[in-house]
Order: C-alpha cells, then sequence, then structure tokens
C-alpha cells in the first residue's frame, strides 16, 4: 500500500453545450439541491443530505454516490482550489489526487459551454514549470491511447 | 491503494514520456527488437534499454528470455487498462451531464419545481 500520495497521469478532456444561462449552469455545480440531480451516473444516486458544499478555495466538496442496484457507496472528499463564479471551478480530489476544472463559458442566446479537464498529476510533474511541459505532452491522451489499441497486432 | 490502481499508475508513468510513447507506437505494430526500436532516435543503446526496462517493469511490455535478441512485446491488456480508465471517467461526465441537461430542462420550464425537487 503506497498510500494517497501515489497518482496517475491519465488526462480527461470533456466538453458539453447546456441549453441554460452561465449563471444557472455553474450554480447546478455547486448547489446539492442541483447536484443530486445529475452527480450520480446511470444507475447511481447522490442523496441531497450527503452533499456537502463550501464553494471558497479551500472549502470542502463531498458527495457520496449510491448503487442503485446493491447500495454499494463511493463517498468522494474533495477540496476547492479556485471558485470564481460563473467563470471556472478547481477541485481536488484527496484520495485520487485528481484535478478537475470546470470552465463556464457563455456562448450567448442563453448557451453556455463547459468544459472538465481532469487530470492525475504525478507528484514529480506539480512543480508549475515541470507541469505545463507534462501537461502538453499528455494532449490527445485518450485519442492517441485509443488510437493505439484500435491498430492490429501482427 | 487496490492493485489495478497501482498498475494504472505505473502505466501512465510509463506513458508519460514521449520516447516511451513512441515505443509503444511503434510495438502496436508488431514485435521488434532493441535494434530496430533505437533506429527512429538519436539514442544511445544503453538509454533506449533504460526506457526499455521501465516499460518492462511498467508491464507494458514483455521481453522473450530464449531468443538472442530478444524481441519487445507489447502487453495489450495492460494499454487497455490504461484507455479503459479514462473512457470510465468519461462515460461518468457523459452521463452526468445527460442528466444534468434535462435537469437544466426541468428546472426553466418550470422554475417552482427546482424548490420542489430539492
Amino acid at each position: 500500500m503506497s498510500g494517497n500520495q501515489q497518482t496517475a497521469p491519465g488526462e480527461l478532456d470533456f466538453t458539453r453545450v447546456f441549453d441554460a444561462p452561465r449563471e444557472l449552469v455553474f450554480r447546478c455545480m455547486i448547489d446539492p439541491g442541483h447536484l443530486t440531480h445529475f452527480w450520480g451516473p446511470v444507475g447511481v444516486s447522490a442523496p441531497v443530505e450527503r452533499i456537502r458544499v463550501d464553494p471558497r478555495p479551500g472549502g470542502v466538496f463531498e458527495t457520496v454516490m449510491v448503487n442503485d442496484a446493491d447500495g454499494s457507496e463511493y463517498p468522494t472528499q474533495a477540496t476547492y482550489l479556485e471558485v470564481t463564479e460563473p467563470e471556472r471551478l478547481v477541485w481536488r480530489e484527496e484520495y485520487s489526487g485528481m484535478t478537475v476544472t470546470a470552465t463556464f463559458a457563455d456562448l450567448g442566446g442563453a448557451q453556455t459551454e463547459v468544459r472538465i479537464h481532469q487530470v492525475n498529476v504525478p507528484e514529480p510533474f506539480r512543480r508549475p514549470e515541470a507541469q505545463a511541459g507534462f501537461l502538453t505532452s499528455l494532449d490527445r491522451f485518450a485519442a492517441y491511447l485509443g488510437q493505439l489499441r484500435g491498430t492490429n497486432a501482427s | 491503494m487496490p492493485p489495478a490502481q497501482e498498475r494504472l499508475d505505473a502505466t501512465f508513468a510509463a506513458l508519460a514520456d514521449p520516447t516511451r510513447r513512441a515505443i509503444v507506437a511503434r510495438l502496436a505494430q508488431g514485435d521488434a527488437t532493441v535494434n530496430e526500436l533505437a533506429a527512429p532516435f538519436e539514442m544511445t543503446l544503453p538509454a533506449i534499454s533504460k526506457h526499455l526496462k521501465m516499460l518492462e517493469r511498467s508491464g507494458l511490455i514483455s521481453r522473450t528470455r530464449q531468443a538472442q535478441f530478444r524481441p519487445c512485446h507489447l502487453e495489450r491488456a495492460v494499454l487497455d487498462g490504461a484507455v479503459e480508465w479514462i473512457e470510465e471517467h468519461r462515460r461518468v461526465w457523459t452521463e452526468r451531464f445527460d442528466k444534468l441537461d434535462a435537469h437544466l430542462h426541468d428546472i426553466q420550464a418550470d422554475p417552482a419545481e427546482d424548490e420542489e425537487r430539492t
């Protein structure tokens, strides 16, 4: 057991456009009453009474996801690193060391684009100068790996 | 940390280097010897060997013990594990945002519902 410090440099980029004004979309991401409606993926609930949100740098972001089929629970504890309403949210998960950045762009016409950038950065890369190069090198990492997997072995 | 997570960490750490990713990309097309793998790089054989050792430790590649030239072989299942990690997180965000999309439509269609449902 190497403890909570060990992390993996996986990276994920995810973008979605919503038909709603930016202020509302942002509020959904920091309000337990809203989060409970969507935080769990398919077949998983996120009970409102078990969500804790303190949206300020250093504040907690805690959720418990409950599997509807067997009741198993996935608690997640995170800390906000940045809360810039209504543009940007950054939080860091304690156990996985994963950092998630959510960026909210006002597209006009009551449309909002949300970009999720999720990174597992290993300790040696956490210095800012190293991080910049590291993230560049991992750009389109998922697409790249998917491409490799699609290649037939000879 | 579960063993699967440790394996993933080792895989991602091994793939964090561009030379090692290029080696993996080459091996995705078929087994190759150290000399063949070194050819595209301006690197000494010991430097390439160091990268291969790290890939081998991560489980991403294996090397035949008996053959003289010990060709390197890509362990696809390990690479798949890394791809699946990314796909799993992508799935969670996709489903989460599908629900958020529906929720946003609900509360904008009937703002009072926002209060009722919370």
